[in-house]
């Protein structure tokens, strides 16, 4: 389970900044008052355009960026207070991550098990578990420069997943990937959702928005534009196509 | 943690072929390639000139006396040969421009008559000094020539040459070999280790942070438990180890060439050498070297932290090589040393530190106080580098 609670973050503007944006704000609000929850079980997306907000708020969710304001709540833990406790929960993944290029697939999941301190043996089995699921075995010892853009990608949800977190948080995860690892990570998902977990993310692609999630919330320069079920969205888009519909609530 | 950090940034610096061959090749070979290229190019140099044979065209002819004088001195002073211009000074000297003849001489056209008469005769050597060697032999051949004429005028004037002599002075070095290869070559260790742990640390430095920045591998790394001060730490040991690394190559590759390659031919000072590279005595220059590595990582980290890509990073770092090296380069001054005034000097003292200890005469207050200098240095470094680390407009592009 994870709440959110008027949640905003704030960045402070460079001089170059401000006058490339021809502002005398020493501020400028990336996320403003942001409220709401996803329950285990749960598959959330959070949609908008280019520079809505959505990768500060999951970057927040991740704790690797503190709020300027408001509160986060992961499995029951104050995640702002209590960063650290918050992570063990998460499992957090952007499309633009990258990989120790000089490392093998398996010395990366290693290193990542233990930075979550995963034992021994139930490393062992998190990755056999994986490593089929994912259809890792054939690289897992070969050196992350050696793989393809879809191999890196799965070593990636690999790394996400070696330490089973209660949410997964996912920053457009099929960004750049062929049909057939993406189709890979959406089973994922649906997997995930199937164990009672809490999954978050964020797309362009409104088919697998529309294939995977039970909720869903549009966000446009900071702000909350839209929320609602899948249910409740296919209903109010009056024979819209989703992506009509997404632009309509954008340009409201 | 720290560990773990550490022990994954070490595998992947060692994975790295351009961090090795700067942390660990170059300062390796580049002791024994420099020597031996200097002692060659010196030797074939010094062999070249000693034999070269040295073409000096004389303003008179070959039955004059100092002609005679000069054909007299045996060629173990140097080969020559003498070509007599008749008193033709111009061509004498448009030859010389032209490299047709290598020196020229003119002397009073009755020299024989002015030396008989005992009156004082001109000599000019015209030497070209931009070649060097030239000017030392025609120094030695004058010299004899001198004295032996000065000789025969002492015993025509009946003078007996002690007399000529109030004092019988010498000057004595009361400095031990020791001391002055720590005073004068002393400065170059400590100089030499200080470039070679700046650019040994400067890739890692870079790569960790900047690198991981760019290739977006950052975002992941602090989306784990492991506390921010704690990946620092981590990386920051791999930057200091490869830092020492380069030194500890560096002063290997200098070991090896003394010991093995047979480059210091005169035994007194390859005793005095050996004396010097002796364990204590590295394990103390390493003790020296720790603080002031720490400090490189210190200053280089937080550019690398706040830097958005390894290039930008670098365009940064490397001109602050310039500022490292200009107090390190200020100990190989003779005339500076280790005083309560340059022990407060960061990277100066640890030179001058190294000098004392070289040179054997090292006070222990003063190492103490540039020790602690440089740990206050270092470990002000290190905080700032946590700081930069903990903020997050920093470590995300």
């Amino acid at each position: 389970m994870i709440t959110i609670k008027n949640l905003s973050k704030e960045f402070k503007l460079s001089k170059e900044q401000r006058k490339e944006q021809a502002t005398d704000r020493k501020f400028t609000r990336a996320v403003n008052d942001l409220n709401f929850s996803c329950k285990p079980g749960e598959v959330y997306s959070l949609l908008g355009p280019n520079g809505a907000g959505k990768t500060t708020t999951l970057r927040m969710l991740a704790t690797i960026l503190k709020p300027t304001s408001g509160r986060i709540e992961v499995c029951g833990i104050d995640a702002v207070k209590h960063p650290r406790e918050a992570r063990m929960k998460i499992g957090f993944l952007t499309g633009s991550t990258g990989l120790y290029a000089r490392l093998t697939a398996n010395e990366i999941i290693d290193y990542f098990g233990s930075l979550y301190s995963v034992s021994s043996n139930t490393l062992k089995e998190r990755k056999a578990y994986l490593y089929d699921l994912l259809d890792m075995n054939g690289f897992a010892n070969k050196r992350i420069g050696q793989l393809s853009t879809g191999m890196k990608q799965k070593v990636s949800i690999c790394r996400t997943m070696i330490h089973d977190p209660e949410i997964l948080i996912l920053d457009e995860p099929t960004s750049g990937l062929d049909v057939i690892t993406a189709a890979s990570i959406i089973q994922l998902i649906r997997d995930y959702k199937a164990q009672n977990k809490t999954v978050i993310f964020s797309s362009h692609i409104m088919g697998e928005v529309d294939l995977l999630s039970d909720r869903l919330a549009i966000i446009h320069n900071g702000t909350l534009k839209h929320q609602s079920t899948m249910e409740e969205f296919r209903k109010e888009m009056e024979g819209q196509s989703l992506t009509g519909a997404f632009i309509k609530i954008v340009q409201s | 943690m720290i560990f773990k950090i550490f022990k994954k940034e070490l595998k992947e610096t060692i994975r790295d072929r351009k961090t090795m061959l700067i942390m660990v090749a170059i300062p390796l070979l580049v002791f024994p390639i420099l020597i031996n290229v200097v002692v060659g190019v010196s030797d074939s140099f010094n062999e070249s000139a000693s034999e070269k044979i040295l073409k000096i065209g004389i303003i008179g002819d070959s039955n004059d006396l100092i002609v005679k004088q000069l054909k007299s001195i045996p060629a173990s002073f140097g080969p020559k040969e003498l070509i007599a211009y008749n008193g033709d000074s111009a061509r004498l000297f448009k030859d010389q421009n032209d490299e047709v003849i290598d020196i020229a001489l003119w002397y009073d056209s009755g020299l024989e008559g002015i030396l008989a008469a005992q009156g004082t005769a001109n000599v000019l050597w015209a030497i070209d000094n931009t070649n060097i060697g030239y000017s030392e032999r025609i120094k030695g051949y004058m010299n004899i020539i001198e004295t032996e004429e000065r000789l025969k005028r002492y015993d025509e004037l009946g003078i007996d040459e002690q007399k000529l002599q109030p004092y019988r002075i010498t000057y004595q070095n009361t400095a031990s070999d020791r001391q002055m290869l720590g005073e004068l070559a002393g400065g170059i260790l400590p100089y030499i280790f200080i470039a070679f742990g700046f650019l040994g640390c400067m890739y890692p430095a870079i790569d960790l942070f900047s690198g991981e920045k760019e290739r977006g591998t950052i975002e992941t790394l602090l989306s784990t438990p492991v506390q921010r001060w704690k990946i620092l730490i981590g990386k920051m040991l791999v930057v200091v180890l490869s830092g020492l690394t380069a030194s500890f190559s560096a002063l290997f590759g200098l070991f090896v060439s003394i010991e093995f390659l047979d480059l210091i031919p005169d035994p007194t000072l390859m005793a005095v050498v050996s004396k010097i590279l002796t364990f204590p005595i590295i394990i103390k220059l390493f003790a020296l070297l720790l603080p002031l590595t720490v400090f490189f990582a210190g200053i280089m980290i937080p550019i690398s932290v706040y830097t958005k890509s390894f290039k930008e990073a670098q365009s940064i770092i490397t001109p602050l090589n310039i500022v490292v090296v200009l107090p390190a380069m200020l100990g190989l001054f003779p005339g500076i040393e280790l005083n309560y005034l340059t022990a407060c000097i960061p990277i100066l003292n640890i030179v001058l530190t190294t000098k004392s200890l070289i040179a054997g005469n090292l006070d222990y207050i003063l190492l103490a106080i540039s020790f602690l200098i440089m740990l206050s240095v270092a470990a002000a470094a290190v905080f700032v580098s946590i700081r930069q680390f903990g903020k997050e407009t920093n470590i995300l592009n």
